[in-house]
Order: structure tokens, then sequence, then C-alpha cells
């Protein structure tokens, strides 16, 4: 696809400059701060373009405080940004453009970095090594670093090429990609966190209640028949209801550990 | 004790760095897990309370730079506690939760600390000096390494025996209390995630995945091909009916 697009370009910049920016692009938030986030990381993984493409210091100068502005976006999917914008500054495209297609992309390409890495691949790689860990198989974490990483190194080596390659017009396909991608990552995100909330949260009552000859036990008789992981599944919703009106997950985790002790003390837990 | 203190800072050291750079996800519990129970010379149970807290911090992820409490210590606290007090992995949740989000703060602190680093970054960006801007950055991962190492190295060093003492003095309604809890925990990460991703026409979705765990017994795995399966479908049935729409809106205006 990409084959077709290679735009008019200089040529200045290497395949090994492409790789160089990538492996950079790993330490994007080593400088990570609440007044510019990752703009320092930014600039540093996109230094071996600039120092190669502007040849005055004046130029390099230029480019360098342009690139100390604001940036933040996911450090996963920080490559094909680097991509665009290495061809863009190789081109000595308009200041303006390169900014605004850096600001306009940021936000997006963090929205799908956070659908399809957070929220999709990490639950669910972590969540198979984890159950393979917590019955004392090594392997677990073993396999969890290999799935993950593999994913992880196609889309930040595949994605400096790919921009690279696409240029400005890889703009355009990530903001009409951007809808359908997250809305299939969602899907299978949530069918897994369905799955995730049956199997990976203990909580039942031994409570049993006597009415006269016969007794009657809350977890087995009354909750499973109706429908099995019943309290696991209302307690996720409890707490998320509770993360919707506003409350900090740190005091959920003082209002679980509450709940754990005095259900213990009294019983019913 | 003063080896494998050392060790676990220097995972520690390398884990906080990689929560934010480079990013191969090593700090994860269910890896911190197995190498701390290889430092300690317990790796079953290193993989298990690893596993467990893996679960606690499932859906505690970095979104749109809102800081959770700190996966890195949490994993590497709650092993060593485990571990060294041999009780049942769930209590250690309770107990590495807590420093979790101590920590947690500190880093909220750093990242406010290390704002004012970037006008020097601006002063040799101006002068096109771009070791100087390389430096800054490895400033911030030297911060870092050094910090997590001595957070993990001082409980570690001289709380790690008296953390055996006070469970052992626990009353066992609170140390299973704290299991119970322990056990509940991974619904604060599972909740975390709803809160981000549920939408309306999602519902289902989560429904089709509880519902195929709980009666039918299926795999993380298969409910996540499965998951996969509907997606593909929605995908390709939302494009051809696209393409449809699209093709007749050209027909009309070709018409006219």
């Amino acid at each position: 696809m990409a084959s077709k697009t290679v735009p008019q370009i200089s040529g200045k910049l290497t395949k090994k400059d492409l790789w160089r920016m990538a492996v950079r692009s790993f330490l994007l938030q080593a400088s990570f701060n609440y007044e510019r986030m990752q703009a320092a990381g930014w600039l540093y993984s996109l230094l071996p373009a600039l120092k190669k493409v502007k040849k005055s210091k004046e130029d390099l100068s230029s480019a360098m405080k342009r690139h100390m502005e604001f940036f933040n976006t996911h450090p996963f999917l920080v490559t094909p940004l680097i991509g665009i914008v290495a061809a863009m500054e190789e081109n000595n495209e308009d200041p303006n453009m390169i900014r605004s297609i850096k600001v306009a992309t940021m936000g997006p390409l963090g929205g799908i970095g956070d659908a399809i890495i957070w929220l999709t691949l990490l639950p669910i790689t972590a969540g198979i090594g984890a159950s393979l860990a917590i019955e004392g198989n090594i392997a677990g974490p073993i396999l969890f670093l290999l799935i993950f990483n593999a994913i992880h190194a196609v889309l930040r080596f595949g994605g400096i090429f790919y921009g690279y390659n696409t240029g400005v017009k890889a703009v355009k396909t990530l903001r009409t990609g951007t809808k359908a991608i997250s809305h299939a990552a969602s899907i299978v995100g949530l069918t897994v966190v369905g799955g995730l909330i049956a199997s990976y949260i203990s909580l039942s009552t031994p409570l049993v209640v006597k009415a006269g000859q016969a007794q009657v036990a809350i977890q087995t008789d009354v909750l499973d028949k109706i429908m099995p992981n019943m309290l696991p599944l209302g307690y996720t919703f409890l707490l998320y209801f509770l993360l919707k009106k506003g409350m900090s997950p740190t005091k959920l985790i003082g209002i679980t550990i509450l709940i754990g002790i005095v259900g213990k003390f009294f019983g019913i837990l | 004790m003063l080896t494998e203190a050392l060790l676990i800072a220097l995972w520690a050291g390398i884990a906080g760095v990689d929560l934010f750079d480079v990013q191969l996800h090593i700090h994860r519990p269910v890896v911190s897990g197995l190498v701390v129970g290889a430092i300690l010379g317990d790796i079953k149970t290193g993989l298990i309370t690893g596993a467990t807290l893996e679960l606690v911090w499932m859906g505690m992820v970095p979104l749109a730079g809102a800081q959770p409490p700190n996966v890195v210590i949490g994993g590497i606290i709650g092993t060593v506690f485990a571990i060294l007090s041999g009780q049942d992995p769930k209590i250690a949740v309770g107990v590495a939760v807590p420093f979790a989000i101590a920590v947690q703060a500190l880093i909220t602190l750093l990242f406010t600390a290390f704002s004012p680093i970037m006008h020097k970054a601006d002063k040799y960006a101006e002068e096109a000096n771009t070791r100087g801007i390389e430096n800054i950055n490895y400033l911030g991962i030297a911060i870092l390494f050094v910090m997590y190492a001595v957070i993990a190295f001082l409980p570690v060093y001289y709380g790690a025996e008296y953390a055996t003492n006070i469970v052992q003095k626990m009353p066992t309604w609170l140390t299973d209390g704290l299991a119970t809890a322990g056990g509940m925990m991974p619904a604060i990460g599972f909740a975390m995630l709803l809160k981000i991703m549920l939408k309306k026409e999602y519902f289902a979705f989560l429904l089709v995945g509880f519902i195929v765990v709980t009666y039918f017994k299926l795999t993380l795995v298969g409910t996540a091909i499965l998951g996969l399966a509907i997606a593909l479908y929605d995908f390709y049935n939302k494009k051809s009916s696209d393409d449809n729409t699209q093709f007749k809106k050209e027909v009309r205006t070709n018409g006219i």
C-alpha cells in the first residue's frame, strides 16, 4: 500500500536514521513533566533527523525550539508521527503546517494507543500470563513478555517506516481509521473484561440460613441457582458506579479492605 | 539479607525506568513476582503473588497522564512480603497497596519538580545544543532509577523481618479479612477499565464474555478469540454497508 505513495523527498534521511529515531523513541518519557509532558523526549527522538537536515545553526536552533513545545501522545504509537514529521522537516515544509499536524495527530494517536494497548493488548496478554503464573507456572511471565513485545516491536519499528513513507498522507489515513479501529478494539477488550470478571474476582458468602429443619446455603442454594459469579459481577458494577460518581480509586481500595475485614469478622464473607 | 535487598533494589531501579521508558513491561507484577521470587529463593510463591497483584493492577494504567498507584513498588513489595512472611499472597495485596499509593504521590511530585528543567531545555534549544537536550533526558532516567532503588531497598532491608513478626501477631480475622479484600480487589481494576471503555452499545460484549466464562468455562484466550471474531464480523459488516450507502449516493447524484 505504501510503496506507491513515497513522497518526493530530497532523500537525505537513510533507513539507518529512521532506525535510530525509533530506538531513541524508547526514551520518549525520560524527562516527563507536567508542564511540557513528553516535549524534551520528543525532541530527543527527532534529533538524528534534525541534525542531518538542518545544516545551519540557525535552522537547527529554530527547529529545536519548535519541537520543545508541549507534546503528549501514546508512547508506543509515537513513531508514525516521528516518521511524518521527519519527512516534513527534511522537505522544509512550513513550520506552522508541521506544528498543526503534530498537534492534530498526537491526540487521536493517544486515544487509539490507550484503546488498543493499555485497554486491550495489556489486559489480554497480562491476563493470560497471570492465569498461568497463578498456578506456579513459570511460562506465565515469559509468554506475557514475548507476546506483548512482539506486538510492541511491530508497532514501534513498523510505525516509523509507515509514517515516513506515507508522509503527510498518513495523517488522513489515521483520522478516517481512528473510529473503526478503536470500535473494534473496544469489542475485543470488553469481551475479555467480561471473562476476567467471571474468572478472577473471588467473592462468595459462607452464610447458611436455618429455617427449622432445613438449611439453606446462600451461595450454593440461592445465588448460584440464579447466576454463578453474581457477587463478583455485582461488586464490579458497584465500584463502576462509585467511580462514575467521581470517587477515587484510592478510596475504593480503602472501602474494599474495610468490607473484607468487616465481612470476615461477622462471617458474611 | 543485604545482598538480597541490594539485588531487589537493582531490579526496582530497572523496573522503575521501564514503567515510563523502554516499556518492555518487565515492570508488571507478573514478571516482578518471578524475579523477586528468584532473588529470595521461592519462585513458586513469587509467581503466585505476582499473578495475584497483576490482576489488581490490571485496569490501573497511565491513561492521559493520570498516575495510578505505583505498579512497580506494589508488585515488588507485595511479593517480598508474601515470601518473607509466608502468608497467603492475597494478604500481600493489602500490604502492597498502601506502599504503592505513597510512591504514586512521590511520582506526582517528581513530575512537578521536573517542570522547571524544561526552561533549561529551551535554552539548549536556542543554542542548538543537542548534547544538552540528550543529557536532560539521561538525567531523568538516572533520577528514576535511583529513586526506585532506594524506595525498594529501605523496606526490604529494614522492614522484612519486622513484617514477619507483625503478621504473626495479627489476629486471624484481620489477616483473613485482608485476604478476602485481596480477592475482591481485581474488581477495582476491572471497574476502572469499564469506566473508560463501557458504552451502552458495548454492554452486550461484556455480557458475552462474562457468560462464556461463567457457564461454559471458556479460557481467557478462547474468550479473546471470540471477541476478535465478533469485532471482525462487525468491522467488515459495517464496511460493506458503508460502501453500499456511498454507492447509492453516487448513483443518485449521477442520475440527477
